[in-house]
């Protein structure tokens, strides 16, 4: 009697709650489809855009961002001018080659009268996208704006008086600048029509195949083709650039064709795109995974722990074994493809087994036998102070603790986005890596006035070599290229032979098209993206 | 007659079912505890020449980036991963249940003091927290488990307060309070008891929210630190191999589900049998 | 009523007071700033003559209480400053981004509420049974997923394996939240189902309910009016907690569907330490809070009568 009863009480339950459940499940799913009637208007226009013949391209960037200093396009602005330059909107007076040697684009041809003085030639027939003619004075003015607001060009031109006549341009410094061409190659001397102006977003009109027409930060800038452009025809007629910040999220979007190329791709995520469906184009730059030994530490003020250090990390076991290959295993300062770069110098050799010998010999033994060396009852611990944002940062980092483990260091790393402040406490890290570009402008004074020399700002490890200020100074003065050259080598193999920076490997960046995509080449500066030359079948 | 005899099977059932539960947990937190002798292979040790090798007899779970196996990794992971959630799940359900009921039982000042305090809490930014005190502590899970406590308790504090002011306004507690019991009296056994299973349930479910807030943290670079092994943040480090390498996502995933459902069945024995 | 509403609106002031200054200082307490950080990112070293200037354009170079007075006499007559790192005014930026926001939390409590609330009952009415362990099962699953897990893997599913939806969102529209919202509603639905079902267990064993079917009442009825009732209290509390931290933005969630919602301008923003954004996004929470936890307390009074507002207790 009682069990009947139960049953039937169980038997209406489940009545209404099929009948609750069904009628959310119908609410829900009709909810879904209104949502997606209501969008599916809109995605047939675009269509229809597609079917008109007009050419459409949309391209996926990891570092279009403020973040990056890349808030809108104005080459004035922060880093606005890799965005300027990347997109084709700017173009510059002097490019890059493949060999990274300069070459002149806007310009025509330059002339160094004498060391304060540099007569610029410019193209004829160039015409802003705002219509105006690019002529001396519209240059002079965008680089006297380009000085008086973006403290970096300022600093790197020593810019005195600007004068322009016609088509050629006379540039007068306050100080010998040997590099002021390759300062002119830099994104930020884009030119750009000042008067036009920059908009509320920071669209700026250039020289360069495509003309921005509105941009949101963070989120997309939207391109037309340029029709006067004077080098060529765009082959495309419009272009997206995607702002995707998250690697997977453009790893994805790629796969489901929603993008058409993609720049920082993560690694692990290209074996998805090694078919003939997609096409990679990448190459090294001047990128560099580096650590900066402190001097003024117990530990790597030694000699022996130095050469230990350079001798102990497996550069290509990291590139290979961790990176997947991408990135190259560095000697010096520049990668390959600049001339005084790559095996232009040498550095220790991976060795581990004669770098524990170097310490054996140094007096750093491991006594106890608990796999950690000490000297005169100090023990050998490495404080490695690294940030996170550079994804390579801290596996390099991992990477590193076990290699030198292996040889009796114990590493202790220190991981953190605010190692600026540490790194100026010269008592609170043993060695300092970081990811810097070590030529922005192909020139190679750059890297050692900033981090090697005396007066070097980020020289937080107190370095210093007589030598090497000996040869910095004669590179501030040199003019000649070749001479120049053969001081970069000079100058690397100093601070190598000195143990003093130990580089671990050169960035490899890529960029991923869907099959078809024509004319997307990688840069050894990564500053030319989208050009004249790129199409889609 | 027969009812009596019903509930005495019921119980016996929910007893075993208990039991079941609290060896599995207590399976886990051995684990946790014997980590370094159950690892067939040293966590930490590197190996390029099988990088991202895929799972196989000599490798169950496969191995990492770094070519160390997950396995290892794993069990290795269980003991920051779950004793480091146990911590902050134990601080945040205590001491902001303390802090409900207080409000809720005192009023007045009490409760407007600590409700703002509360409010500061919930209306502060975790993230902002979180980065302030890891760069002023130094980073580590101790430092992620404070920073999250710190933001967390008032969710407790705030269901606790709501369940006791329930409490009191029933007949029930008046007739007690009429009675002549203590303020401690009160609450330990007619307050605390009834809102207990509540805060139990939410408490073991937040194993694995806490779980997923602490590899978040260390998604950032906050929390556990290299090249320690836990398990939220072995899944944010492998998360472009999802489609590409998916052992190494998944084998930390198993393992926090398996954790998050032991520990939430073992709760749920535990509330039935606690629940007159 | 009236004189309750204003009183807590009154308490705001302190908080935010607190709440301001004490992310003032946490934020400098962190180290670094907004020029040093936008070096690390670019990978271009500048030299100590252009990081001073660019600190004394922004003002960093001042003591720290002379800059959060600053802040706070600017907020004081509406003008709540301009971004370190763009440039751009703080205020209408902010204010740009909440539409975004608005949608996807109300879009993910709503999928929350259809899932959790019919399968939590379903849960505790067959407890014990398969369709119970099912349930809970993948309530395990939905819980023991981290947040950019989900999100990976419904974008895998639902728009490369079977390219429903976009993965990256195109614009701010219903189709485009529907992936950010269930991967929201997983992770909240795994918790509050749970919570359902326990609250309609309580309440299923408690007298009345076989008082009810004895009298003959239909279960169906007893269920909708009674039990249901008596549980909205505890699921209002979750639900009003999770708005609250929905409008606060969804940090990881939004970076993975490039949702332009306040949680990435925050995470950004506090990455690159802009302080201007930061505080903004402050005072945005602190003022969601507030109003989420006077409209909870007051929909209280409504639910449950019992419950009295704080102002006229004793």
């Amino acid at each position: 009697m009682m069990k009947k009863e139960k049953n039937t009480g169980r038997k209406k339950r489940t009545a209404v709650l099929q009948r609750l459940v069904l009628g959310m499940t119908a609410g829900l799913l009709a909810g879904i489809f209104s949502g997606c009637t209501v969008r599916e208007g809109d995605s047939s226009t675009y269509q229809t855009g597609e079917e008109s013949s007009t050419k459409t391209f949309v391209f996926g960037d990891t570092t279009f961002n403020a973040e990056n200093g890349e808030a809108d396009i104005n080459p004035r602005h922060d880093n606005g001018g890799w965005a300027c330059i990347r997109y084709g909107v700017g173009e510059t007076l002097f490019r890059f080659t493949d060999q990274m040697e300069i070459e002149p684009w806007l310009a025509r041809s330059y002339e160094n009268t004498d060391e304060l003085t540099w007569k610029i030639t410019l193209r004829d027939g160039i015409t802003f996208t705002s219509g105006r003619n690019m002529d001396g004075e519209a240059v002079k003015e965008c680089l006297e704006a380009l000085v008086s607001e973006h403290d970096r060009a300022a600093g790197d031109l020593h810019i005195a008086e600007i004068t322009a006549e016609g088509m050629t341009l006379t540039i007068r410094t306050e100080i010998p600048v040997p590099t002021l061409i390759n300062a002119l190659a830099d994104p930020y001397a884009c030119i750009c029509d000042v008067r036009a102006g920059v908009t509320e977003d920071g669209i700026v009109q250039g020289t360069g195949p495509y003309r921005a027409v509105s941009l949101t930060p963070d989120t997309s800038l939207e391109l037309v083709k340029n029709e006067d452009y004077w080098n060529g025809e765009p082959k495309l007629d419009e272009i997206t650039v995607r702002t995707i910040t998250d690697g997977d999220t453009l790893t994805m979007a790629l796969q489901s064709g929603e993008i058409d190329a993609a720049y920082g791709i993560p690694y692990l995520s290209y074996p998805l795109f090694e078919n003939d469906g997609y096409t990679f184009t990448g190459c090294a730059t001047s990128r560099v995974f580096f650590g900066a030994m402190n001097f003024e530490s117990g530990i790597t003020g030694d000699p022996a722990v130095r050469k230990a250090i350079a001798m102990g990390i497996d550069k290509e076991g990291f590139v290979e074994g961790l990176l997947d290959g991408n990135g190259y295993a560095a000697t010096g300062v520049y990668p390959d493809s600049f001339a005084f770069g790559g095996d232009a110098v040498t550095a220790e050799g991976y060795d581990p087994d004669g770098a524990a010998q170097v310490l054996e010999d140094a007096g750093w033994t491991d006594e106890d036998g608990d796999g950690l060396r000490e000297k005169d009852g100090t023990p050998l611990v490495l404080r490695w102070l690294t940030y996170p944002s550079r994804q390579e940062l801290p596996l390099l980092a991992e990477a590193a603790q076990a290699m030198l483990g292996e040889i009796g260091f114990r590493v202790e790393i220190i991981n953190t986005a605010d190692h600026n402040r540490l790194r100026s406490d010269s008592s609170a890290w043993d060695i300092y890596v970081s990811a810097m570009v070590t030529a922005p402008t192909g020139d190679p004074e750059y890297f050692f006035t900033y981090h090697c020399l005396d007066s070097s700002d980020s020289n937080d490890g107190h370095y210093h070599s007589d030598r090497l200020e000996e040869l910095a100074e004669e590179m501030a003065r040199t003019f000649d290229v070749q001479r120049r050259e053969e001081l970069a080598v000079e100058m690397q193999q100093t601070i190598l032979d000195d143990n003093a920076y130990v580089f671990c490997s050169h960035l490899r960046m890529s960029m991923i098209a869907k099959a078809g995509v024509t004319g997307l080449t990688a840069h050894p500066c990564d500053y030319y993206e989208i050009t004249v030359d790129l199409d889609y079948e | 007659m027969r009812k009596l005899r019903r509930t005495r099977k019921q119980r016996r059932m929910r007893m075993q079912r208990l039991a079941v539960f609290s060896v599995l947990a207590g399976l886990l937190l051995l684990t946790a505890l014997f980590a370094e002798q159950l690892c067939p292979y040293d966590p930490y040790m590197q190996d390029y020449g099988s990088v991202l090798s895929a799972p196989s007899p000599a490798h169950p779970f496969g191995t990492d980036r770094f070519g160390r196996d997950m396995l290892s990794r794993v069990i290795a992971g269980a003991r920051t991963s779950i004793f480091s959630t146990l911590v902050l799940v134990g601080i945040i359900s205590v001491s902001g249940t303390a802090a409900g009921v207080l409000c809720a039982y005192f009023g007045k000042w009490t409760d407007a003091v600590v409700m703002r305090i509360a409010d500061v809490c919930l209306a502060f930014p975790g993230l902002v927290f979180a980065l302030a005190v890891s760069a002023v502590l130094g980073g580590g899970t101790g430092t992620a488990v404070i920073a999250l406590a710190a933001v967390s308790w008032p969710k407790y504090a705030r269901l606790a307060r709501s369940r006791t002011l329930e409490i009191m306004s029933s007949d029930y507690l008046a007739a007690a309070r009429l009675a002549g019991d203590a303020p401690g009296q009160m609450i330990v056994r007619h307050i605390l008891p009834n809102i207990a299973g509540q805060i139990l349930v939410t408490a073991v479910l937040d194993m694995g929210t806490m779980m997923m807030e602490l590899s978040a943290l260390s998604f950032l670079g906050l929390g556990a630190r290299i090249p320690t092994a836990e398990w939220g943040s072995m899944m944010s480090g492998g998360r472009s191999m999802l489609q590409t390498y998916p052992w190494v996502v998944l084998a930390p995933g198993s393992a926090i589900f398996v954790t998050v459902a032991v520990f939430n069945l073992f709760g749920d024995a535990l509330r039935d049998c606690l629940e007159p | 009523m009236k004189r309750y509403i204003i009183r807590r609106l009154l308490s705001l002031i302190p908080v935010l007071f607190g709440i301001t200054f004490l992310s003032f200082a946490l934020m400098h307490a962190a180290g670094s700033d907004a020029v040093l950080q936008s070096m690390d990112a670019s990978g271009i070293t500048l030299s100590r003559e252009v990081i001073d200037a660019r600190r004394a354009e922004l003002g960093l170079d001042r003591p720290f209480l002379v800059q959060y007075f600053s802040w706070l006499g600017g907020v004081l007559t509406g003008d709540m400053g301009v971004s370190y790192v763009s440039g751009r005014d703080v205020f209408s930026t902010f204010i740009s981004k909440l539409p975004a926001t608005f949608l996807l939390a109300g879009a993910s409590i709503l999928l929350t509420v259809v899932i959790s609330l019919p399968l939590g009952i379903l849960s505790a009415v067959r407890q014990n049974r398969f369709t119970d362990w099912l349930i809970r099962g993948c309530s395990f699953v939905g819980n023991s997923l981290p947040n950019f897990f989900t999100a990976l893997l419904l974008i895998y599913l639902l728009a490369i394996c079977i390219p429903v939806f976009p993965v990256i969102s195109e614009g701010i529209g219903v189709r485009s939240a529907f992936l950010p919202a269930l991967t929201l509603a997983t992770a909240m639905s795994s918790r509050y189902l749970m919570q359902v079902r326990t609250a309609v267990l309580d309440e299923l064993g408690k007298d009345y309910v076989a008082g009810e079917r004895a009298r003959g009442i239909r279960f169906s009825a007893t269920l909708w009016k009674s039990v249901l009732r008596s549980c909205m209290t505890s699921l209002f509390t979750l639900l009003a907690l999770s708005v609250g931290s929905l409008l606060g933005g969804t940090a990881v969630v939004e970076s993975v569907f490039l949702w332009d919602g306040v949680g990435k301008l925050a995470v950004d923003a506090v990455n690159m330490r802009d302080y201007p954004v930061v505080q903004a996004y402050v005072v945005w929470t602190a003022l969601v809070y507030t109003a989420v936890n006077l409209i909870t307390d007051i929909s209280y009074h409504f639910l449950d009568p019992r419950i009295r507002l704080e102002g006229g207790r004793r």
